[in-house]
């Protein structure tokens, strides 16, 4: 079964109301398009999608490195202060014998954004080349990607409520330290990173490729 | 290039771009694109009537959640408890503005607004009151899809609360109650809207 794109047929589907609009007599390839049912102005693809991805995934992979290098936080307990970074704090768990925790939080803070930093790389990397490209597989990994985003902020969260919880006076209390803003800003670049990638530019680039084959 | 008679009777896939005639669904189907298998339509049992419910649940839950005490710990004698604004205050006074400002919306204005957007919107709809400003601002509502972290900040109460399991007394307060109670109502109310109803209706009122 051949299956037709709206692109091929002239047509853009718009981003927020998913209304097909005819964009036969718009001259100028990916101009801006008004949809006819919002109003709302929108591209037949994202403009400059690869380009996008790839600098904010850059600067989500620089803001990673200081974000494990300072604590995330600091433990005061009788007037001392014990700074942590996410991987002591890990390791911390791992010594409590609390497995299923500390897997979570590695999961989360580490993997997850490292996962999703490298994946949007190589999908950068295999539209712009077309290389070993499989679309459906590949779509399905992004959709991960884009899911994945926002689990990455439990650590921030996990550090305002001991912060505000934690706070018994000389005894002990919490103090965020300077890696929350670094891990914050690393999760806030992936995901506009993977918002700015178009899953669209995957298929468009195989279906390319079959055609010049042909 | 064949030519295409009816742009009306055509749907596109939004994550692949594949073009098929709109099927018609009866509540409760959905059709899925036979390339990348993601959903193209859905028609959801209910759910101008569901989503109202929800949300309006989901305004009156919203001041309990945020401002009744999560959780508290107890420690030499000495008794301390936060809510979800002492997060956000806590983190002011630390000089952690950037955080403070990013936990704000992303556990308390966005959620909010994404409630009050519901309701409003499934309000004009049940009551029939269509306005063509309902256009821009559903559109509007979309913007917010991606940015909810209630069920992320629910997931780091609970690590918190191991974490602070083994050297402290920990008491769990309604705060925490409401706060679950809240994350049900507001992921089920946007999960309820029907959109492609939502849209098609507007499209018919207001098409000139």
């Amino acid at each position: 079964m051949i299956i037709k794109t709206a692109k091929e047929s002239g047509l853009a589907l718009c981003p927020k109301c998913h209304k097909l609009n005819d964009i036969k007599q718009i001259s100028g390839n990916n101009a801006r398009v008004e949809c006819s049912r919002c109003r709302g102005m929108f591209y037949q693809r994202k403009p400059c999608s690869l380009q996008n991805t790839l600098a904010w995934n850059v600067a989500a992979l620089i803001a990673f490195i200081p974000a494990n290098i300072y604590p995330i936080m600091i433990v005061f307990s009788m007037g001392i202060g014990e700074p942590n970074t996410i991987l002591s704090g890990i390791s911390e768990f791992i010594d409590y014998g609390l497995y299923p925790i500390a897997v979570i939080i590695f999961t989360a803070s580490i993997i997850v954004p490292l996962i999703k930093i490298i994946g949007l790389f190589l999908l950068v990397y295999r539209v712009h080349t077309g290389v070993r490209l499989r679309p459906d597989k590949h779509s399905k990994f992004y959709h991960a990607l884009e899911f994945l985003g926002p689990w990455s902020m439990l650590d921030v969260f996990v550090v305002a409520l001991l912060i505000a919880v934690v706070e018994l006076g000389f005894v002990t209390s919490v103090s965020a330290g300077p890696a929350i803003n670094y891990f914050t800003l690393t999760v806030i670049f992936t995901m506009i990173a993977a918002n700015s990638f178009d899953p669209r530019l995957l298929w468009d680039k195989k279906q390319g490729c079959e055609n010049a084959k042909e | 290039m064949t030519k295409i008679k009816n742009i009306k009777s055509l749907i596109a896939c939004q994550q692949c771009d594949a073009l098929y005639d709109e099927p018609i669904l009866k509540q409760g189907q959905s059709a899925k694109c036979t390339r990348c298998g993601c959903t193209l339509v859905e028609r959801k049992v209910d759910s101008i009537e569901r989503s109202f419910y929800w949300s309006l649940a989901g305004i009156m839950l919203s001041a309990p959640a945020i401002s009744l005490p999560i959780m508290g710990v107890t420690l030499v004698g000495q008794f301390h408890h936060a809510s979800l604004l002492d997060c956000i205050l806590a983190l002011i006074d630390n000089g952690f503005f950037m955080i403070a400002t990013l936990v704000f919306l992303f556990t308390l204005a966005v959620p909010i607004v994404r409630l009050l957007g519901a309701f409003y919107i499934t309000y004009s709809f049940k009551f029939k009151r269509l306005k063509p400003s309902l256009l821009h601002f559903f559109r509007a509502y979309h913007h917010l899809d991606n940015w909810v972290m209630l069920n992320v900040f629910m997931l780091g109460i609970v690590v918190s609360m191991y974490k602070l399991l083994d050297d402290t007394e920990l008491s769990v307060n309604m705060g925490l109650l409401a706060f679950i109670l809240w994350l049900i109502c507001s992921t089920m109310s946007s999960s309820a809207l029907d959109q492609d109803y939502i849209w098609r209706e507007l499209e018919k009122e207001f098409d000139n």
